[in-house]
């Protein structure tokens, strides 16, 4: 700890040379944690919906399957569920934008039970439940696009043929790890549409059905007995837990996370490299100044140690910067909005940053590597006589 | 003017320095080749989809393919419009076709969406370029299947043999491989239409109506015919509209890859400005005894800056020379269009190669400049007297 003064002097020693690396590895690992959290966001999300105890049912052909609506009072009235709820997906547009936000049909009454951890005034809510054509949406949602209760919200149908004419009549809040920008209506307001349109026959279909269950360990038997009984029907189902289910949808990323990762790992083998030309370039220009602490008697470890906590130190400033950097700017920009409908919401998450910030030191261990066994192993006599 | 060789061998003195700002230039180049061409593959794959005679007819209202839903009425209907292009045999070329996107297992075990599509005879020539590769063509009423060359071995039982399984009923021996000139057919399994409706249960509808008019004139006719009537409730569009609609969809990412480039661009000038401010330091006096030489202020610039540019331009080179193996990777992701999987090509082609290339030159000159206006501003007689 003595040596911290010394490393830290060293380390000013060209303070050009030092803030270019520290502004290299910021930057770089400042990207990485815009990379690394489009990944990791999700899986953050989808564990820690855990503790709510929802259970998907969806049809075993995939969400463009059809669960039929009569089901949905089947498996609420099963052992061990609170509540349930079709969850249809409508994905109409708004004026000239494609799908910017998501919308589903839903049941009113069980919706935020099952939900829980979403808030409604209860006026508001009461309000929805009573218009048909009523809708709820994210708080988000409604700060983007300056919506207000008895606003308008026009939905055109893509999926089905015709619109919906929806009025918000409640918004809701939640935890900053929600999706705060869904639009949620009365599912019998879309399949009444629906019987009228020319695609009558696909009215009646949930969708897929949100479950909440009474505790974790129902989860799993509840699951099987949901699909055991609709197994010889026409159309079997395929129950999963809230957190695999969302998984199910990273999977179909497919191999963008492969393409991430291999950026990452060069991003980092770059910096390995400026960082490490930086070191060495610092111990070139002090070859001297290392051979006089051995020659007054500094042990091969301490400089070696020396060295490479300068490396670190500049490094870890740079992973300071850039990852704990990106995680309070992303806690306050919000870019979300920007990526038309790509992206709900957007943070870095803090085991991400954390993640970052210790790559950032293993990029400084790793880089002052060489340059700190070449000053220990300097011979005295050789950097003596070396005129820089 | 300095001659450049000078440089070149200053370059090659400090080779060690040389080598480790190349190889970290060179991997940024790197990873910028690989967003670009993802970004360049993801829009090749949508922009080459269509024939500027051809029509894609959907449900008014829908913007997919996936999502649409015509009766099957009205597309027979449609068949004796006029103006539709035949082929040598006197057939029209229209083509019903049935979409479903069951969930699919990738080879290695993970899920995905996958379009499975419906095909009647007519579809095959309506794609640019479709060719069976390998194998044969599917014969009607068999559950049989093709798959395109981009997409075998990507899923379980994607080879010739093999049987793919959509959900729990429905599986499809496939007997043949087939390329369709890079379109987004290449990322759909293509069996025969009444194989998938018998499947699906949905004998009286198809998804779009594909087909090729006759002239410029006849398509404008056909597509006036078509949107007039009130009764078939239908958007032709012309299939380059529709696929530029759906290219839109991945400005977002273009965005995406952008920002990202230019901040890993960013990073690596500020690693060539610390290479290069090194440079000038280390060679003061011999900065001061050029100038006592009587080059100019400028000359000296050039010098500097020159070699700043070498330095980032063989980290280009590097960079560029290890994308050359990736020009044979093909990557699947979701497509936010259609919700299945989208099997792409990655396109390192000349935009790409230029971009990259330009970059480099970014960081060479900015990364140069502020060191060579350093070693411009030292004062001859203290650079001289410097030890």
């Amino acid at each position: 700890m003595k040596f911290l003064v010394y490393i830290f002097r060293n380390a000013r020693r060209n303070p050009i040379r030092s803030l270019l690396t520290v502004g290299s590895v910021s930057v770089c690992l400042f990207l990485s944690m815009i990379l690394a959290s489009f990944l990791t966001v999700n899986d953050e999300v989808n564990s820690s919906v855990k503790i709510y105890n929802r259970v998907v049912t969806m049809s075993s052909q995939g969400l463009g399957g059809k669960v039929p609506v009569a089901r949905v009072a089947e498996v609420a009235a099963m052992d061990g569920v609170v509540a349930a709820s079709p969850f249809s997906w409508y994905g109409g547009s708004v004026g000239n934008e494609r799908m910017p936000f998501a919308q589903f049909g839903v049941d009113p009454s069980q919706i935020f039970t099952i939900m829980d951890e979403l808030s409604v005034p209860p006026d508001q809510l009461e309000a929805w439940k009573k218009d048909r054509a009523g809708c709820v949406i994210g708080a988000k949602l409604a700060s983007d696009r300056k919506l207000k209760i008895g606003d308008p919200l026009p939905l055109k149908g893509t999926i089905y043929p015709f619109d919906l004419d929806l009025t918000v009549r409640a918004i809701y809040d939640g935890p900053s790890n929600r999706d705060l920008r869904m639009c949620m209506f009365n599912w019998d307001y879309l399949d009444e549409g629906l019987k009228k349109s020319s695609m009558a026959g696909a009215a009646g279909n949930a969708g897929i059905i949100y479950l909440k269950c009474k505790d974790p360990a129902a989860m799993a038997m509840l699951s099987e007995k949901i699909d055991k009984a609709y197994t010889n029907s026409d159309m079997p189902t395929k129950t999963q837990t809230e957190e695999a289910f969302g998984k199910m949808f990273a999977e179909y990323f497919g191999n963008l996370k492969d393409l991430i990762l291999a950026v990452g790992v060069a991003v980092v083998f770059s910096l390995v490299c400026v960082a490490g030309n930086a070191m060495a370039m610092a111990m070139r220009e002090r070859t001297t100044e290392v051979a006089v602490l051995k020659a007054i008697g500094f042990s091969k470890g301490l400089v070696c140690f020396i060295v490479l906590s300068e490396a670190i130190i500049v490094a870890g400033i740079g992973g300071l910067v850039g990852a704990i950097g990106a995680k309070f700017f992303f806690d306050f920009v919000d870019i979300a909005p920007y990526t038309a409908g790509f992206l709900p919401f957007f943070y870095v998450p803090w085991s991400t940053a954390l993640v970052g910030m210790a790559a950032s030191l293993a990029i400084g261990l790793v880089s002052g590597l060489i340059p700190a066994i070449l000053a220990a192993n300097l011979s005295v006599i050789k950097g003596l006589r070396k005129v820089v | 003017m300095i001659p450049i060789k000078y440089n070149v061998r200053n370059l090659r003195v400090r080779w060690a320095t040389t080598l480790m700002t190349v190889l970290g230039t060179g991997a940024v180049v790197w990873c910028s080749c690989i967003l670009f061409g993802m970004v360049e593959g993801l829009q090749h794959s949508l922009k080459v989809s269509g024939d500027p005679l051809d029509l894609i007819v959907l449900r008014k209202g829908a913007d997919a393919e996936t999502t649409s839903g015509i009766d099957k009425k009205t597309a027979d209907e449609m068949s004796t419009l006029d103006g539709i292009a035949r082929d040598e045999r006197g057939l029209p070329l229209i083509a019903g076709e049935l979409l479903s996107i069951p969930v699919v297992q990738r080879a290695n075990g993970t899920r995905t969406n996958l379009i499975v599509r419906g095909i009647q005879p007519a579809s095959r020539a309506l794609r640019p370029d479709f060719k069976i590769t390998e194998g044969r063509d599917l014969e009607l009423g068999r559950g049989e299947c093709i798959v395109p060359k981009l997409l075998a071995g990507r899923f379980k039982g994607a080879n010739i043999g093999g049987v793919i399984r959509c959900g729990d009923r429905e599986s499809y021996r496939v007997v043949g491989i087939f390329t369709a000139g890079g379109s987004s057919a290449e990322s759909e399994i293509w069996v025969d239409e009444k194989d998938l409706s018998r499947a699906l249960n949905r004998e009286s509808s198809v998804s779009c109506i594909q087909l090729r008019a006759v002239s410029p004139e006849a398509l404008g006719r056909l597509k006036k015919t078509i949107s007039s009537n009130d009764q078939f409730k239908l958007d032709p569009l012309s299939e380059v509209d529709y696929f530029a609609k759906q290219t839109q969809s991945s400005i977002f990412l273009q965005v995406f890859g952008t920002v990202i480039a230019v901040l890993l661009t960013i990073g690596a000038l500020f690693s060539a400005a610390n290479t290069m401010f090194a440079a000038v330091s280390s060679r003061t006096r011999e900065i001061g005894t050029m100038r006592a030489l009587g080059f100019s202020r400028s000359d000296v610039l050039i010098s500097f800056m020159s070699e700043s540019l070498l330095l980032c331009m063989l980290g280009g080179a590097v960079g560029l020379l290890a994308t050359i193996p990736l020009s044979a990777l093909t990557f699947g992701t979701l497509s936010s269009d259609t919700f299945s999987e989208l099997t792409v090509n990655f396109r390192l082609g000349p935009t790409v190669m230029i971009i990259a290339v330009g970059m480099t030159a970014v960081m060479g000159l900015f990364g140069g400049l502020f060191p060579a206006i350093r070693a411009v501003r030292l004062d001859v007689i203290s650079a001289l007297r410097e030890l």
